[in-house]
């Protein structure tokens, strides 16, 4: 931290490190500054022109991206002078680009969209069929769709895979009013964080193909949530949607800053596994293969925890902290083995010097704070005098399912799976994103998912079923 | 003033000799005398002495060489680079090509004395890509210093100082005259000019201290080692001394390149030298710097002197001393129509102001010629013109304005007749 | 089209001007201009070369030659006629001999002759203002035209 130094803005006077980005000073302090081309994670490029400031004592405006703060700096960003300088940059933004918001994907979260409402911007000089023309539906791979006709070239999208992935597929070609982004033929987008690239578009050039004619922005609700893709925890958006006659379904996820953990972005993998949420849900409870209904499933896990010579818990590492505890104090209330075994999550493939972890579960680290055992031997040797087994959101089983035979099978699963349909007692219970948790991420964060979803599936979260056996615990009794 | 006071040959001293770009010709007439003296003195005392003739950049900018030399920042370990702008594509100016073609050895004896000056020890000669004859001729003279030794490990055989010249060729793009873009070129990027430094600072060329000068400039410095500032300063104005490559393009019975002591009175220049308007013709208008000047009506084409101060106090720039000269009977809308078309191609693109801007300019005027135009088009059309002013990365868009902004602003009468007579025809025809 | 490779002449000229420069990303457009005098243009397989050469991606390599006017990057005709069109040039004369162009090849700007042996450009100020109007005709310039001049010039393009 360098020198502090005062400056003012719009007359509200700051304190601020001698020598850094005006702009950063600005998006800190949530002072509005609009901009296309600068982003925090790539740095400034000084093209759009859009963040131009009026400093006190210079003749011209000042692009705030270029700045750096100075001793008593008096900046403007409000006033007419400013404000006439953004319009007429703003106008020239506007003059080649297609009036598409109508089947535009980024409508609603548009920045140009954004600064022309501000700007009050309504009648237009403009002749509309003087526009520049381009491609529009281009597939550069990744699942990202480019439209050359909406692109500012601000070039977010070009410098990311220059300067961040490091792979170099996305450049300017031509020059002048004809410049566009492309990709070189048989060459296409191919990086495993390729789909940041949507989100780093201001505008809707860079659109994800996933989500294309989905949903419009405005319909649907969001909530801070983590990825559940690996250990890394990054933090996300979760943007769902309950439309009528239909299921609180989620529609995308979208990286959310974290400086600590993720930075501005996520990984393809991360983004699209809200597919693996909707996905193979696991929706009817089962007794003895055959539908049931919560209640009688409760009653039957009761029995079989009262009457059961050797039980086995074996959970997975991607429950939450509260629910791993309060399993753990069942067990050790029932003097039942718990074990959190699962080589499973480990993924040699996976894991990069970026975000990617090699371990696909989201709260391992919660297994040795808890005291949870997780060794192979103990595993075993549990597994082997078990007559009961109960499964709770481990998948070690689906590809050792013969480990199983001779043994009742109890499981609590959000998502169908083998083990799922060779149990005896089978519960459906709430998924990582119906339900409120504390995880704790490869790098020892702990972070906390609060869930807004309004889920009528009927599915209980694990909480509720641990208090309901509870209660049967506590009066001895079905 | 008449023509023996105006021509002053420093620069071009040697022009007219046959086969004045050969070595020994060359060297027969007076090429790298100042050598001997260059070594005699401390790189400071070049660039002291530089700074006393008050040589002026004669790329178009006309800021001050000796200043700039001394932007490079104290000698250490780091390797220090000169580099040479050869990629006049300033339409109208065509001077430099003069020095590849007739004397380039007395740009191989500039470069050793300013990258002296400056502690360089590589100079890259940037070449528009389109000037394959002069680069051709500029090589093989380069090849000859090497060959004799007067550049390489060793200048002139016996100074202990490396120098090596490289000429590098451009690929077609006017912005790369532009001194950052001109070094992004350099550096295998397309030529986008660089946000501006807060303080003045040298050039930066892979990250290592470089000065970048005009090909001109480098080619003045010769004659202000052997012989001192005062043979400089004799010539010219106070502000603007010496001389410059003036040149004269247009229906004159003698176009070409001159080269004139600054403060010439234009007129002067245009009838004497220039010999006048062809038969039959006779003068509109005057761009005077190359393009990228407000243009001169005739009235102002009488109170015009060719150096920077005077230029600038009637409204105008010298520019690249580039005169292009129009004749009644061309129209002010086709002159736009042309010029704008030139920026419109030879914007980078980078930032968005001049992008768009260069392009609805275009648009608007294409407009206008197809007989779809209107008065408030003007309005637009300088209204653009400020938006673009001042705001973008590099000068290009203020040049366009200056150009677009005197042509619509002194020639709006004949832009509105253009208007309403197309205006009127397009309802004589419509009925 | 197979992969491109330099001549073994250009080989050597590209190691010979690559010692020059403090980096090699320097040798982009002298390398590109080693690709275009051996082919006639840059293709997408020189760019693939270029690439791998200087340690960049392709796109890269088009971003840059698509930028300069002077990289063709498609195969144009044998001889390329390329007009000034800029200021001094065209108050000198230089629609005439585009109208001329047309009418006796038969192509506007941007466009080859049917038997491929021309191919016309316009192009912007090519710093031959005193000589307008002129041509470069493969590069080398032609000044102060006539129709009847260049009805000569392209009688002798053989």
């Amino acid at each position: 931290m360098g020198e502090v130094v005062n400056i003012t803005v719009n007359g509200a006077a700051f304190e601020a490190e001698k020598g850094s980005l005006l702009i950063d000073k600005l998006l800190d302090e949530n002072i509005h500054i609009p901009h296309f081309c600068y982003h925090q994670a790539l740095g400034k490029d000084g093209n759009c022109r859009m963040c131009m400031v009026e400093i006190e004592g210079q003749k011209r405006p000042q692009i705030a991206c270029d700045t750096p703060i100075k001793a008593g700096m008096e900046v403007r960003t409000k006033g007419e002078n400013i404000e006439k300088v953004r319009r007429d940059i703003l106008e020239l933004e506007l003059i080649n680009h297609p009036i598409d918001c109508p089947t535009c994907d980024q409508a609603g979260e548009c920045k140009l969209q954004d600064y022309y409402m501000e700007s009050g911007f309504y009648e237009s000089r403009v002749n509309v069929d003087a526009k520049t023309h381009h491609a529009k539906r281009i597939d550069l791979g990744s699942n990202v769709m480019l439209d050359r006709e909406r692109c500012v070239l601000c070039t977010r999208c070009t410098r990311f895979c220059s300067d961040i992935t490091k792979t170099n597929e996305l450049a300017v070609l031509g020059r002048s009013d004809h410049s566009y982004i492309g990709t070189f033929p048989g060459r296409p987008l191919d990086n495993p964080y390729a789909m940041n690239v949507v989100d780093l578009c201001p505008v809707g050039a860079l659109t994800s193909k996933d989500f294309r004619f989905k949903q419009r922005v405005w319909f649907m609700n969001s909530f801070d949530a983590i990825c559940n893709g690996c250990s890394k925890g990054c933090n996300i958006t979760v943007d769902h949607r309950k439309e009528k006659y239909k299921n609180d379904e989620i529609f995308r996820f979208r990286p959310r800053r974290n400086d600590a953990i993720n930075g501005f972005f996520m990984c393809d993998e991360g983004r699209l596994s809200y597919h693996g949420e909707n996905e193979n849900r696991f929706t009817t409870p089962l007794l003895e293969h055959n539908e049931s209904n919560n209640e009688d499933i409760i009653a039957n896990i009761f029995k079989y925890l009262s009457t059961s010579k050797e039980l086995l818990f074996l959970i997975g590492p991607n429950l939450s902290t509260e629910e791993m505890k309060n399993i753990n104090n069942l067990a050790s209330k029932l003097n039942v083995t718990i074990s959190g075994y699962s080589p499973d999550t480990l993924d040699e493939f996976f894991g990069d010097d970026y975000l990617k972890n090699k371990d696909r579960a989201t709260n391992r680290a919660s297994f040795k704070k808890i005291g949870i055992n997780e060794d192979e031997a103990y595993f075993k040797k549990s597994l082997n005098s078990a007559s009961v087994v109960m499964i709770i959101d481990n998948t070690y089983f689906e590809n050792n399912l013969a480990l199983l035979e001779g043994k009742r099978i109890i499981s609590l699963f959000s998502h169908t799976c083998k083990v799922v349909e060779k149990s005896d007692v089978a519960l459906p219970i709430a998924s990582f994103y119906e339900k409120t948790g504390t995880y704790t991420n490869c790098d020892g964060i702990e972070q906390r998912v609060v869930s807004k979803m309004k889920k009528d599936n009927g599915a209980l979260t694990i909480t509720t079923v641990l208090e309901n056996l509870k209660d049967m615990i506590g009066k001895g009794k079905l | 003033m008449n023509p023996n006071e105006m021509i002053v040959k420093i620069v071009s001293k040697n022009f007219d000799i046959p086969n004045s770009h050969t070595l020994d010709v060359a060297l027969k007439n007076g090429r790298y005398e100042s050598i001997d003296k260059l070594f005699t003195m401390d790189p400071d005392d070049v660039t002291e002495e530089v700074c006393k003739s008050g040589l002026r950049g004669k790329g178009g900018g006309g800021a001050a060489c000796g200043p700039k030399w001394k932007l490079m920042p104290p000698l250490d370990e780091r390797p220090r680079y000169l580099i040479a702008n050869g990629d006049e594509s300033e339409p109208g100016t065509f001077k430099d090509r003069q020095i590849f073609q007739y004397d380039p050895h007395l740009l191989i004896e500039g470069i050793i004395c300013s990258s002296y000056a400056i502690g360089a020890h590589d100079c890259f000669i940037y070449i528009r890509g389109e000037y394959k004859f002069f680069i051709d001729r500029l090589n093989a003279a380069i090849e000859e210093a090497y060959a004799a030794g007067i550049i390489g490990e060793k200048v002139m055989n016996k100074y202990d100082y490396r120098m090596n010249i490289t000429v590098h060729r451009g690929g077609g793009a006017y912005i790369c005259g532009e001194k950052s873009a001109l070094i992004e070129s350099i550096e295998g990027k397309r030529g986008h000019p660089r946000l501006k430094p807060h303080g003045k600072e040298c050039e930066w060329f892979f990250g290592q201290p470089a000065t970048v000068n005009n090909v001109e400039t480098i080619a003045s410095v010769p004659n202000i080692v052997l012989n001192g500032y005062e043979s400089y300063t004799k010539y010219g104005t106070e502000k603007a001394p010496g001389t410059m490559l003036f040149a004269m393009s247009g229906p004159v019975k003698n176009p070409g390149v001159y080269e004139l002591q600054y403060g010439c009175k234009m007129t002067d220049v245009i009838e004497q030298i220039g010999g006048g308007m062809k038969e039959g013709l006779k003068l509109k208008a005057v761009i005077p710097g190359g393009a990228s000047c407000p243009i001169l009506t005739a009235e102002e084409v009488d109170k015009a002197y060719l150096d920077y101060e005077t230029m600038w106090s009637i409204g105008s720039t010298l520019g690249t001393g580039g005169m292009m000269i129009i004749p009644e009977g061309v129209s002010m809308v086709d002159v736009a129509k042309n010029l704008i078309e030139f920026y419109h191609h030879e914007s980078c693109g980078q930032c968005t102001p001049c992008r768009e801007g260069c392009g609805w300019i275009d648009t608007i005027i294409k407009r206008i010629l197809d007989g779809k135009g209107t008065v408030s088009d003007l309005t637009t059309i300088l209204d653009v013109c400020e938006t673009m002013n001042g705001k973008t990365v590099c000068v290009f868009a203020p040049a366009v304005k200056d150009i677009i902004k005197s042509l619509v602003q002194k020639y709006r009468d004949e832009f509105v007749s253009y208007i309403e007579t197309t205006e009127k025809q397009g309802d004589a025809i419509n009925g | 089209m197979g992969k491109f490779s330099y001549t073994q002449e250009n080989e050597k000229e590209f190691e010979r001007i690559l010692k020059k420069y403090p980096n090699s990303d320097a040798m982009m457009l002298p390398g590109l201009w080693l690709v275009q005098e051996q082919e006639g243009w840059v293709s997408p397989d020189a760019m693939v070369f270029m690439a791998d050469r200087l340690g960049k991606s392709p796109i890269e390599v088009h971003s840059f030659a698509s930028f300069y006017t002077m990289f063709n990057l498609e195969p144009i005709g044998t001889y390329h006629i390329e007009l000034c069109k800029t200021l001094s040039c065209m108050i000198m004369g230089a629609p005439e001999l585009k109208k001329y162009v047309k009418e006796t090849l038969g192509i506007s700007p941007g466009e080859t002759s049917a038997d491929g042996k021309f191919h016309f450009s316009e192009v912007e100020c090519q710093g031959a203002c005193g000589g307008a109007p002129m041509i470069a005709l493969n590069h080398t310039y032609h000044e102060n035209l006539t129709v009847e001049k260049l009805e000569n010039i392209i009688k002798g393009c053989k």
